[in-house]
């Protein structure tokens, strides 16, 4: 469903991405793990077609994203909902706008049946009376949930997480993460998440990317991180800090 | 060893990065490249601003049509703006009505053609030309603080992934709204500046006010010509302004390059558009 092969992309004549190649399978959630700065997010930017790769590519459902037209690369991103580690709400429109953005875009839908869909999903992450704030009224874990309800209210096949309980008390991680398993296992969403929570990550992703200083240092299942021997993996995912990340 | 290795490497063998930081820049090259790099950022902003403008028109003819945005702009850029040009207009005015009365009054001491003459100028050259730079200093900046600040928070990556193409949500009504609002801003420009003018005169000189407003030197060519540079700034300011946020990186300090570059570009464009319109038209009326 998801593939990326070879990518790399060079900073200033750095390579900050290198070489990165793997698969999500349809109906799967990678994780996406590595110390700050390692480049998870440039790479979850690359494989949506935010940034160009200088070298390699990315496929959604099969589909090369370089080189694909405007038009073509619209109507991917139909069925890629991504939450930004910032949120990314609009700033000059109300939550409900916010979430009705994607929807209105889309224009399958009446406005009635976009309003009731806002309402529907605002009750889902457990605000529903907030629909006429604007996003500089909201607290950092209330823009996550809108940023999360306008990710995925058109039902996206493939759905990216970036860092989704950065910054959040624990209550509100846990109420993300089962956001996330509902995902995945009502709707057979197929997703990538970042994250450094590793405690709340384990339970929902089925496979692993280790990625340090732009390049894969383990790609596997669970079972398989669980077991690696590499001292940065174990060191990544046990969390602690004997020695420096890489 | 490794030193030889790496002499024996042929360029086949290294990747572009290796080619390119192993050859050290001669002190020719060096030259060259100090020359090349400003030529090469002007001409690929030109062909980019070109793009966007190109784009935007697309836009503009076939796509949605978001009216409530266009006028809320209009808002912005117009009304908000009409005390800032007519207080820059208005003493304007005077000063170039007092300063031209004194010198007429030293050389030949005649000061009828005085209003005619002034309002020829302000309707070809000082009302468009001046509201546009009044208008990129308020307005462009503006633009481009707001574009740019959505850049860096990743409100256009958003949009992108929302299906939606920022040029259309973000550049058109600007656009739409700075062509209408400039033209309009241009118009009351000059009247305040002419109206404001005639009390200096009338103060200052004793010009009777039937003297000063005589339109007999105005000509359609004057109207024409004023109404097309406002027409072509209006259309400028926003693309460059909206260009510059657009190309927004490095967070809050980008922003801040960007309104700098959004101010000095679009005035910079106001002048060379200023010179390339009155250069053809004074070709068109010699023509005519």
């Amino acid at each position: 469903m998801i593939e990326v092969k070879n990518v790399t992309k060079y900073h200033s004549g750095r390579p900050v991405l290198e070489n990165i190649s793997f698969r999500v399978p349809g109906g799967t959630n990678l994780g996406l793990i590595g110390p700050g700065g390692s480049g998870k997010t440039l790479l979850l930017k690359i494989i949506c077609g935010l940034v160009e790769p200088d070298e390699g590519n990315s496929f959604i459902k099969g589909q090369q994203v370089q080189g694909l037209g405007l038009a073509e690369l619209t109507k991917l991103r139909f069925d890629i909902g991504l939450l930004f580690q910032n949120y990314a709400l609009f700033d000059y429109l109300n939550v409900t706008d916010n979430i009705a953005f994607p929807l209105r875009q889309a224009g399958k839908h009446s406005e009635e049946e976009i309003l009731k869909m806002v309402q529907e999903s605002l009750n889902k992450v457990d605000l529903p009376h907030i629909g006429h704030q604007y996003p500089n009224e909201l607290s950092g874990g209330m823009k996550k949930r809108v940023g999360f309800a306008r990710a995925v209210i058109p039902q996206p096949p493939i759905v990216l997480y970036d860092d989704p309980t950065a910054g959040l008390d624990p209550v509100t991680s846990s109420k993300i993460f089962l956001f996330l398993k509902a995902m995945k296992e009502e709707r057979g969403v197929t997703s990538i998440t970042i994250s450094h929570d590793i405690e709340g990550i384990k339970d929902i992703c089925d496979n692993f990317v280790l990625i340090n200083r732009g390049r894969v240092v383990f790609y596997g299942s669970r079972e398989e991180i669980e077991n690696e021997k590499m001292p940065l993996v174990r060191q990544f995912w046990q969390g602690f800090s004997a020695d420096t990340l890489g | 060893m490794a030193q030889k290795k790496s002499a024996d490497m042929s360029a086949a063998d290294m990747t572009i990065e290796q080619q390119v930081y192993d050859d050290e820049p001669g002190l020719l090259s060096a030259f060259f490249a100090a020359f090349g790099e400003p030529v090469v950022y002007v001409t690929r902003t030109m062909k980019e601003l070109n793009s966007l403008f190109f784009i935007t028109l697309k836009y503009v003819i076939a796509g949605k049509r978001r009216p409530a945005e266009v006028i809320a702009q209009m808002h912005e850029i117009g009304n908000r703006s009409v005390v800032f040009i007519a207080v820059t207009l208005g003493f304007l005015g005077m000063i170039l009505i007092y300063q031209a009365g004194f010198q007429a009054m030293k050389i030949t001491g005649d000061l009828t053609l005085l209003g005619a003459l002034f309002l020829q100028l302000l309707m070809r050259e000082f009302g468009p030309t001046i509201t546009a730079l009044m208008i990129a200093t308020r307005v462009g900046t503006g633009m481009a603080a707001e574009i740019g600040s959505m850049v860096v928070t990743d409100q256009v990556d958003a949009m992108k992934m929302c299906a939606a193409e920022p040029i259309e949500y973000l550049v058109v009504p600007r656009f739409i709204a700075s062509t209408i609002m400039v033209v309009i801003l241009t118009i009351l420009a000059v009247l305040i500046s002419y109206l404001v003018g005639s009390l200096t005169a009338y103060t200052a000189f004793d010009v009777n006010f039937r003297t000063y407003f005589d339109l007999s030197f105005i000509s359609a060519f004057d109207v024409g010509i004023g109404l097309t540079k406002a027409l072509a700034y209006g259309m400028t300011i926003p693309i460059i302004a909206c260009h510059a946020g657009l190309n927004v990186f490095g967070g809050s300090e980008g922003v801040g390059r960007a309104t700098t570059q959004s101010v000095v570009n679009a005035s910079l464009a106001v002048v060379v558009i200023d010179f390339i319109i009155s250069g053809l038209g004074y070709v068109l009326l010699a023509l005519l």
